[in-house]
């Protein structure tokens, strides 16, 4: 397999889609549909954004999921329903509790009104350690650090400037490009 | 005094060694709850009866104000007013049923403490745990004011005022005030105030969490703070009329006593006060223009005030009833406040069952029907109707309920008969069915008690420490 480096991999930070501190979950949504269309097809789509502060410097990232979750309805006994499982209550009436909580107030319901007052800063996920890797690291460290940290993606760094995203479908593809040639090497007589 | 403050610092540290995980510091809590010199000031006492073990051995502890009654062992540990009550230990050739087990057991069982904090604390009943049935111990705890340690042996936890925990072996926990958990087994929780957990795995699991904004009405603590709240107030606008039972040596009934019946020579009785027949009346009790019908109890740090308990009545460790009528069979449990007032009494009808820890503070009359289990805050008819439920439709529930603030999973008639067997088995065991031959329980082998003294070291690098003693037959 070759051995790649991270920057080979990465989605340069100029292509991804920012939004800065303050902006709303709609803006943010919207800025990730224009990355979208602007990206190179062949590849596969962004699903984050992140967050740069006045500085331009990266404090957050926000994913799929975490705007699913912003959407999600969220009162005190959101909390208290959550709590059950510790006091040794069944899961299926977790779930029963959490869908009749869902009936109440489904996400969908006021959408557009949580996109626009939602702030990303509410929903992203903070940069944490662990999730920054040198664009001159080899990819073997990189797949260390995804795996461990359970991290979607890595931000790649160049003297401590963020300058690129490395996500795990990108290297989900390597790998597995590379897993096809041990499969199938290539006779003499094709080359 | 010095001694005493390393006995104190010692104590801290393997209690907070047991709390890392849940990086729970109890020295804030408790460095100014009780100064230490307050420690040397009470004498400790324990209980002689030809029917209770004597076996006390004190080494290295302060014992202030505390009360022993049995088998009981208590080293490097602080005990400030508290009652480590041994008189339902179990004892040797006993057999203890656990699931399908029948376990004998070997020799008498013992209360043992050690490396710990207990203020105002109530340790009583028997160990419930199989796997240590001669040794009921509560190590590397604190506890703090009016908490109750009822059959549930105890390592390395904190319990918050007025906490208890029931028939629950317990491990590395921090239980917040006003909290009542009976779970048969806990480690490493920390349950937040006022929450309500009774949890048999195989059958229930009942849980209810006050409103913490109404609960700090009643009670509210705060690390470094005493407590405070209505329910601490209550208690110390009557404190008064105790330390006249205790500055007295000798102490008359201040009212008939039936030859069947109990009343402890340090609770407080005040005037217009009737006692039945096999009525017991515990030590730290405090009755006032009340009626104990045949086969009642009133138990420690319980306050019985201008009502009226038809008969077979209990009241758990802790209970208040005020300005209350109640029908026949009544059970109160622990720390739970009744209020009602003069114009607007509390009724509540025979064979109810009033969940531990619950506040009925009314300024209405309010019925509580006959048969009708109650928990949580009530406050008027509409919060009786969302904290209450017929104990025959709760016997009907197979799966789960979720009602107010209460989430209910399992088998209600299982529940049900739970609590019914228990408050039958505590009526059985305060003697309430006792017939004048048969059936004694506390109420007549308590009733002549020799009370002895004990004192620590007044001054000097030990003051405050009482020296080992050992007391046997």
């Amino acid at each position: 397999m070759k051995n790649f480096s991270v920057k080979e991999l990465m989605v340069p930070l100029s292509e991804y889609a920012t939004v800065s501190e303050g902006a709303t979950l709609f803006e943010a949504v919207l800025a990730l549909e224009k990355a979208q269309e602007e990206f190179d097809h062949t590849k596969y789509r962004h699903r984050g954004v992140l967050i740069l502060n006045q500085n331009g410097q990266v404090v957050g990232k926000l994913g799929q999921l975490d705007v699913l979750q912003a959407l999600e309805p969220r009162d005190e006994n959101d909390d208290e329903i959550s709590s059950l499982a510790q006091f040794g209550f069944s899961s299926s009436l977790v779930r029963k509790l959490r869908k009749d909580r869902r009936l109440l107030g489904a996400p969908l319901k006021n959408l557009c009104s949580k996109a626009t007052r939602l702030k990303v800063e509410d929903c992203m996920q903070a940069v944490t350690e662990g999730e920054h890797v040198s664009q001159d690291d080899s990819l073997d460290i990189a797949i260390h650090q995804l795996v461990t940290g359970n991290h979607p993606s890595l931000l790649v760094t160049n003297k401590n400037q963020i300058v690129g995203i490395l996500r795990l479908s990108d290297v989900f593809a390597a790998v597995f490009h590379a897993m096809k040639e041990c499969e199938f090497p290539q006779s003499e007589e094709t080359r | 005094m010095k001694a005493l403050e390393n006995l104190f610092d010692r104590i801290v540290q393997r209690v907070n060694i047991n709390l890392r995980e849940l990086d729970f510091d109890v020295k804030p809590h408790i460095r100014n709850l009780i100064p230490l010199d307050k420690m040397v000031k009470f004498y400790a006492f324990y209980g002689i009866t030809p029917h209770h073990s004597l076996d006390f051995q004190f080494r290295h502890s302060n014992l202030a104000g505390s009360y022993f009654l049995g088998k009981c062992r208590i080293t490097n540990a602080m005990l400030y007013k508290s009652d480590i009550r041994g008189d339902e230990l179990k004892h040797r050739g006993d057999l203890f049923r656990y699931q399908q087990f029948e376990i004998p057991v070997t020799k008498d069982e013992g209360i043992d403490i050690g490396d710990s904090f207990l203020i105002k604390t109530l340790v009583h009943n028997f160990s419930h745990d199989p796997e240590t049935l001669e040794r009921f111990f509560i190590t590397n705890t604190v506890s703090t004011h009016y908490a109750n340690i009822h059959g549930s042996p105890t390592d390395g936890s904190f319990l918050g005022p007025f906490a208890t925990v029931d028939l629950t072996t317990m491990n590395d926990c921090v239980i917040g005030t006003f909290s009542y958990i009976q779970a048969g087994e806990i480690g490493h929780l920390h349950i937040a105030p006022g929450t309500m957990w009774v949890r048999d795995p195989d059958d229930f699991n009942f849980l209810y969490r006050y409103p913490l904004n109404k609960l700090n009405r009643y009670i509210r603590y705060a690390a470094g703070q005493f407590p405070q709240g209505l329910l601490i107030d209550f208690i110390i606008e009557r404190k008064e009329a105790f330390q006249h039972v205790f500055n007295v040596v000798n102490i008359e009934p201040p009212v008939p006593v039936p030859a069947t019946a109990s009343l402890d020579r340090f609770a407080v009785v005040m005037p217009n006060t009737h006692i039945s027949d096999n009525v017991l009346v515990a030590q730290r009790a405090y009755l006032q223009n009340a009626h104990l019908g045949r086969g009642a109890n009133a138990q420690e740090n319980c306050y019985i005030i201008n009502a009226n308990l038809e008969g077979f009545n209990v009241t758990a460790h802790g209970a208040k009833i005020i300005e209350a009528d109640l029908g026949q069979n009544v059970f109160v449990g622990f720390n739970s406040f009744l209020q009602g007032r003069p114009t607007s009494r509390l009724t509540i009808g025979k064979e109810s069952i009033i969940m531990p820890h619950t506040i009925i503070d009314i300024d209405r009359p309010l019925t509580i029907p006959a048969g009708h289990m109650v928990w949580g805050l009530v406050n008027n008819a509409a919060d009786l109707e969302a904290n209450s439920i017929p104990l025959a439709e709760l016997s009907k529930i197979n799966g789960s309920m979720t009602r107010g603030r209460l989430f209910f999973e399992g088998n209600g008639a299982a529940f049900v008969t739970a609590f019914r067997e228990r408050i039958h088995h505590i009526l059985e065991a305060n003697g309430a069915f006792y017939n004048g031959a048969q059936n004694r329980g506390h109420a007549q082998k308590n009733q002549n008690i020799s009370f002895n003294t004990i004192q620590p070291y007044p001054d000097g690098e030990l003051a405050g420490l009482y020296p080992t003693i050992m007391i046997q037959p």
